[in-house]
């Protein structure tokens, strides 16, 4: 007779075995180039709903291109081209008849740098379902949205002024917000805190532990310390030196968060998270 | 703020004083077993030392994997080093309990002396209390009451002295001699669990002040050992 | 660190500067003064509501003036929506790698610096000939239309450009389509840099005499002008008065330039006022 392991509440500790969690995105072989060269090369692996799922490496590695194509929003640059398969839920995120503003509806994005619109705050977090075509219950929605984001509060007395007016964490949040008023199923987060100074940073993480059970969540950055505390799994993409001296970012591993930190299976990811790297 | 980070905390928090609530269990056990002189209840505590080690080992790999992702600083790593520290202590203390009740299969018919099984009887009561009382200061940050330990302990060693110098007393036959020898042991090993409790409570005066002094130097210059 | 060497070069230079400054004011200065008191004889409201007559005290420029404000209002019609869509189109959906989208960019650099008098000779041959037009207030327009344009142009270009590019990024992400886009947040920000450029092109074009009188807006007209009648503007009315021998023809064309200096500096006074209150400092 043996006592139970010690659950870590709210954070993954294993791998989930095969058919046990919820696949959200099924990626294949994923290549993506820019006018012809790779910047990813041969990427696979599954992300799984209700998780927090980052994306880490050094810079050039092509986290910010791989995410960019979770929502397609690599359509919009000239010279992109995207090989291999993404699945959605089990369909080809890529497909001949998959409309790109479809995909975003489900798919939102928060920025590295916030960007809000310059218009109120109310009418920052109604642009996407204005946009959509959700405008029943307008107000309710962007109360959600706001309450969501744990914004409401400050905001609730001011939402006629503008969005500039808000601090950099607090305009962070309402980008959040503004991606949740459409009610995403997945959001997709790049470097959402790097322009923050630390308690926003820290109130975001903690965002991201919240929300985490409504939405899956992909978040890329380079502060792997910030991966660490906060992902469920961890995907960690190297440089790759090409034939012709082109430089490549191939995913080296993916695993649950605590192994990634204690005891990862591949050199160089041990490498790059004791910081020897290079 | 830091939500995952305090949850992770509380979860070890527990986590130690569920493994508190074992080592006490094993402790009754393995006394009732010399008590009682019943070598089936001494195979259960025995096979009972699994389950603590199960919940030592959960508790290790919680703190490595803490470690690696909270980078906890200042009184939340004080925190979780404390843990790391109690935890083998704790251990220690089952193990000891192990031993407890292999010894009393080994005394099993032997002839007893009921004044010293007593004696064992308060030397248990003691440790346990100690336990407790190391428990509850760890959690409620008492300092004082981690102090207060060293007294409680004096008390076990007197106890342990006492034993040995009864023992001397026995003389008599091989078999009186063997069980001597042997509840010598268990009094040794009774006298460690005391010192386990007063390591914990150390770690709880680290835990608060940042500082790691061994509680004996203050009142005791001069321990004598047994 | 005290005293040391005075930097000659700079304070000669500074003065150079200096004088400079002086001679351009004060030359301008001399010419206004010149013109308010020359014009200030004949400025009242008959001025604005008479029209011309060969005599200078029965004499008014309403004809003129009415002619240059259709001539303004025109402009705008036309020259905002081709300006700005043009814009919209090079800036948000032209592949910049096409050629045919270079040889657009580059010839609009080139058409804004092109001498306006080119434009009224053009202007002569398709719009008043080819089209059939005739010298009307219309051709006019049409021909102003083309001078201004191109600055236009690139004035809502540099408006739509200077919309930082992360909030089209947001928008998208959002699940906006390209004009959903476009029609939503980049022109609504971009619409004080377009407003401002345009009123400053507007200035710029009622200013214009050299092709309006290519295309002979030098009549005598004393009737008020309509859209598909002969016109003469109000530049092209002072312009005719200095042609004549008379001393009071010579303050009557001064009285002109005022009126013509006033309404040119409102619209570019409002241009200055939107584009502070409203321009977005990104």
């Amino acid at each position: 007779m043996s006592a139970p392991p010690i659950r870590i509440e709210g954070v993954a500790t294993e791998r989930p075995e095969p058919g046990t969690k919820d696949v959200v995105f099924d990626i294949n072989d994923l290549t993506v180039s820019y006018d012809g060269q790779p910047a990813i090369r041969g990427a696979r692996f599954e992300v799984y709903r209700n998780f927090v799922t980052a994306i880490i490496g050094p810079s050039g590695c092509g986290k910010s291109t791989f995410i960019r194509c979770l929502n397609r929003m690599n359509d919009l640059i000239r010279g992109a081209s995207v090989e291999g398969t993404i699945l959605y839920h089990g369909q080809d995120l890529y497909g001949r008849d998959v409309d790109p503003v479809e995909v975003r509806k489900r798919i939102g994005m928060v920025f590295q740098k916030p960007n809000p619109f310059p218009k109120s705050i109310y009418d920052n977090a109604a642009f996407g379902p204005r946009v959509l075509g959700m405008t029943d219950d307008l107000d309710g929605r962007v109360e959600r949205a706001l309450q969501q984001a744990a914004l409401w509060d400050e905001v609730k007395d001011r939402l006629k002024r503008s969005a500039l007016s808000l601090s950099g964490g607090q305009q962070q949040r309402l980008c959040i917000a503004r991606c949740l008023a459409v009610e995403p199923d997945v959001i997709l987060m790049d470097e959402p805190a790097s322009a923050l100074d630390p308690i926003a940073t820290t109130r975001i993480e903690d965002l991201m532990h919240e929300l985490k059970r409504d939405y899956t969540i992909v978040i890329v950055t380079h502060n792997m310390q910030q991966a660490a505390r906060v992902a469920d799994m961890t995907a960690f993409f190297s440089v790759d030196k090409l034939e012709d001296g082109a430089r490549t970012g191939v995913l080296v591993e993916y695993d649950a968060t605590p192994k990634i930190f204690t005891q990862p299976s591949d050199k160089r990811t041990e490498d790059y998270v004791t910081g020897r790297f290079g | 703020m830091r939500v995952t980070l305090q949850e992770e905390l509380d979860s070890l928090q527990a986590s130690l004083s569920e493994e508190t609530e074992l080592v006490l269990r094993a402790l009754r056990g393995s006394i009732n077993a010399l008590r009682e002189n019943d070598p089936e209840l001494a195979d259960e505590v025995i096979a009972f030392d699994d389950e603590v080690d199960a919940l030592y080992l959960a508790i290790e790999q919680g703190i490595e994997s803490l470690l690696a992702r909270q980078t906890p600083v200042a009184v939340d790593l004080r925190f979780v080093l404390a843990v790391l520290h109690s935890n083998l202590h704790l251990e220690r203390m089952a193990d000891l309990c192990v031993t407890i009740a292999k010894l009393t299969k080994l005394a099993h018919g032997l002839p007893p002396d009921e004044m010293l099984v007593e004696g064992f009887d308060e030397m248990a009561s003691r440790a346990e209390e100690m336990i407790r009382v190391a428990l509850d200061s760890f959690v409620e940050r008492d300092v004082q009451g981690a102090e207060s330990l060293v007294d409680l302990d004096e008390l076990i060693d007197r106890t342990n002295r006492r034993v040995v110098k009864h023992v001397l007393e026995l003389g008599g036959d091989p078999e009186r001699r063997e069980w001597g020898l042997r509840m010598i042991v268990i009094s040794r090993c009774l006298e460690r669990v005391g010192d386990h409790a007063v390591d914990i409570g150390e770690q709880t005066a680290y835990l608060v002040t940042g500082e790691f002094r061994e509680f004996t130097d203050a009142s005791h210059p001069d321990r004598v050992d047994t | 660190m005290r005293g040391g060497r005075r930097d000659v070069r700079g304070a000669i230079f500074r003065l150079a500067l200096l004088a400079s400054l002086g001679i351009a004011f004060v030359t301008l200065g001399a010419l206004l003064v010149d013109v308010a008191s020359k014009g200030f004889e004949f400025l009242d409201p008959f001025f604005f509501t008479h029209p011309p007559s060969t005599d200078p005290h029965q004499a008014g420029a309403r004809p003129a003036i009415l002619a240059t404000l259709y001539l303004g209002v025109l402009l705008l019609l036309f020259t905002v929506p081709v300006g700005v869509g043009t814009a919209i189109y090079l800036e948000e959906y032209a592949d910049k790698n096409r050629w045919y989208n270079r040889l657009l960019e580059v010839n609009i650099q080139n058409l804004a610096a092109v001498p306006s008098i080119v434009y009224g000779i053009l202007g002569l041959a398709f719009i008043v000939r080819g089209l059939g037009l005739g010298r009307v207030v219309l051709a006019g327009a049409l021909i102003l239309t083309l001078l201004v344009l191109p600055t236009v142009i690139i004035a809502a270009r540099e408006a739509i450009r200077a919309v930082p590019d992360s909030i089209r990024q947001a928008a998208f992400a959002l699940g906006a389509t390209r004009w959903q886009v476009i029609s939503r947040q980049v022109l609504p920000a971009a619409i004080p840099g377009i407003a401002t450029g345009s009123i400053l092109a507007l200035s710029r074009g009622i200013g214009e005499t050299a092709p309006l009188i290519m295309i002979g807006a030098l009549t005598y007209i004393a009737f008020d002008p309509t859209l598909l009648g002969p016109f003469s503007a109000l530049p092209v009315q002072i312009y005719n008065w200095t042609s004549q021998p008379q001393e009071d023809f010579l303050k009557l064309a001064a009285t002109g330039i005022i009126v013509l200096l006033g309404m040119l500096l409102t619209l570019n006074a409002l241009a200055i006022w939107l584009r502070n209150r409203y321009q977005r400092q990104w």
